[in-house]
């Protein structure tokens, strides 16, 4: 070790901390009320997700299958034997077609956020911006960057661009995203640079989420393409297009 | 396994099934942790003493989606943090922890502790003065990985940064802690 680290390594047993206040025991007050088995929770969400995502939804009955449960990444997954019918994408401008906001530049949108913007080294500036903070947006807004297709990178048939990268901060018990999935998806855990998530690919999937205040929102339903789902430190990372996986796993690895 | 202390694994699934006992035994043993985390962020006691412990409910609440086997302490930090940064961007302020070191060697006790012989050491708290000017992203993240001795990714969610941006921000504090070490040695 260099010698300042190992200079530094040993101050750590000579700072003098503020006491450390003794909280067990007031946290254990706080928690007295016995809480609900986790299971009946987790059925509870996954039954109101089914219940508000639409009229088509209800005909075509989950299968109970929860593939994937929750994380810490405040995403809901369940598979549907057969998914339903999204709504059509309006025609118009981009963002209001697939119901990302208002558009906007990264620097007039970097102080209205409460996180810092990631973006991808990979594909460098985004060629489009969408602020959205009011509506369905979750609590804090949410940040969509838009690119287009390139080489290696498709137009999507779903989006009608390359590829879309949402940032919205998600933070305990308030932002929940999901996406009801049906039998030609497959889904897997993944990891990037320690962080979190999932990567869901094969045949479209829906996309709906549940805003801060816990509701289920089916306007903006739509066909999402592949998509990786990422916990990156606090922010919830949504990355879309006709992506390999590994084109996935490399942009989001680029984030900073 | 009697007389022995039970795994973090044990007691969050014991916790998820609501033993509160069980949740009690995780809060003492991370609150340590918690609240210089939150101090460090804050810079006041009094906010990390809140932020801690709105922070421990947080995470119980959130606990039924916590994989029983994953270890804790990175989620925990994560939502300490977030908490931290929350108040602190709530009441508008942004103050650094002033560091401190613990009292001193007295001659006459039988031996130094390692405390006190580490603050002997020639330079320590040169040191700390020097970290103490430092900017406060540069002390942060100087103080989390050594003073804390937390690891990158422990010490990526305690930023709410990717890991590669803790490497980063690091060497660079380094780098001006080492500049300020050699530009003015005794100040």
């Amino acid at each position: 070790m260099p010698e300042l680290e190992q200079q530094l390594a040993d101050l750590a047993v000579a700072v003098r901390w503020p006491a450390t206040p003794q909280l067990a025991g007031r946290i254990r007050a706080r928690i007295s009320a016995p809480p609900r088995p986790w299971y009946k929770g987790r059925w509870a969400i996954a039954a109101a997700a089914v219940a508000v995502a639409g009229a088509a939804l209800l005909a075509y009955p989950p299968s109970r299958d929860v593939v994937a449960g929750w994380l810490n990444l405040h995403v809901l997954i369940e598979r549907v034997t057969h998914p339903p019918s999204p709504s059509p994408l309006t025609s118009g401008p981009l963002g209001k077609r697939l119901g990302l906001g208002s558009p906007t530049t990264l620097s007039d949108a970097r102080p209205k956020v409460s996180w810092r913007i990631a973006i991808p080294s990979q594909l460098g500036r985004p060629d489009e911006v969408y602020l959205q903070t009011t509506g369905e947006a979750p609590s804090q807004g949410e940040v969509t960057l838009v690119y287009s297709a390139r080489p290696g990178i498709p137009v999507s048939g779903q989006t009608g661009v390359g590829v879309l990268i949402t940032e919205a901060r998600g933070t305990v018990d308030q932002n929940f995203f999901g996406k009801v999935i049906g039998n030609g998806t497959t889904l897997e855990d993944v990891s990037v640079g320690g962080h979190q998530g999932y990567w869901i690919s094969g045949q479209p999937n829906v996309f709906f989420f549940v805003d801060a205040a816990g509701n289920f929102r089916n306007e903006t339903m739509r066909l999402a393409t592949n998509t990786l789902i990422l916990d990156y430190g606090g922010t919830i990372v949504r990355i879309e297009g006709d992506l390999t996986k590994e084109q996935a796993l490399q942009i989001a690895a680029s984030l900073s | 396994m009697e007389g022995r202390p039970a795994g973090d694994s044990t007691l969050i699934s014991r916790a998820q099934r609501g033993d509160a006992a069980a949740y009690e035994e995780i809060v003492q043993r991370y609150q340590q942790l918690a609240f210089r985390t939150a101090y460090l962020i804050t810079g006041s006691a009094a906010e990390a003493e809140d932020a801690a412990q709105e922070a421990f409910i947080k995470a119980y609440k959130a606990l039924a989606r916590f994989r029983a086997e994953a270890d804790p302490r990175p989620w925990l930090l994560q939502i300490v943090a977030n908490e931290a940064r929350n108040r602190m961007r709530a009441s508008g302020r942004r103050h650094s922890a002033e560091l401190r070191l613990v009292d001193a060697y007295r001659p006459g006790d039988a031996a130094p502790s390692p405390e006190a012989a580490a603050v002997a050491a020639e330079g320590t708290s040169q040191l700390l003065r020097n970290i103490n000017a430092l900017s406060y992203e540069d002390r942060l993240v100087i103080a989390a990985r050594y003073l804390l001795e937390l690891d990158v990714a422990e010490t990526a969610a305690a930023l709410g940064v990717p890991e590669g941006t803790v490497k980063s921000r690091l060497s660079r504090a380094l780098t001006r802690l080492r500049s300020r070490l050699e530009e003015a040695p005794d100040a």
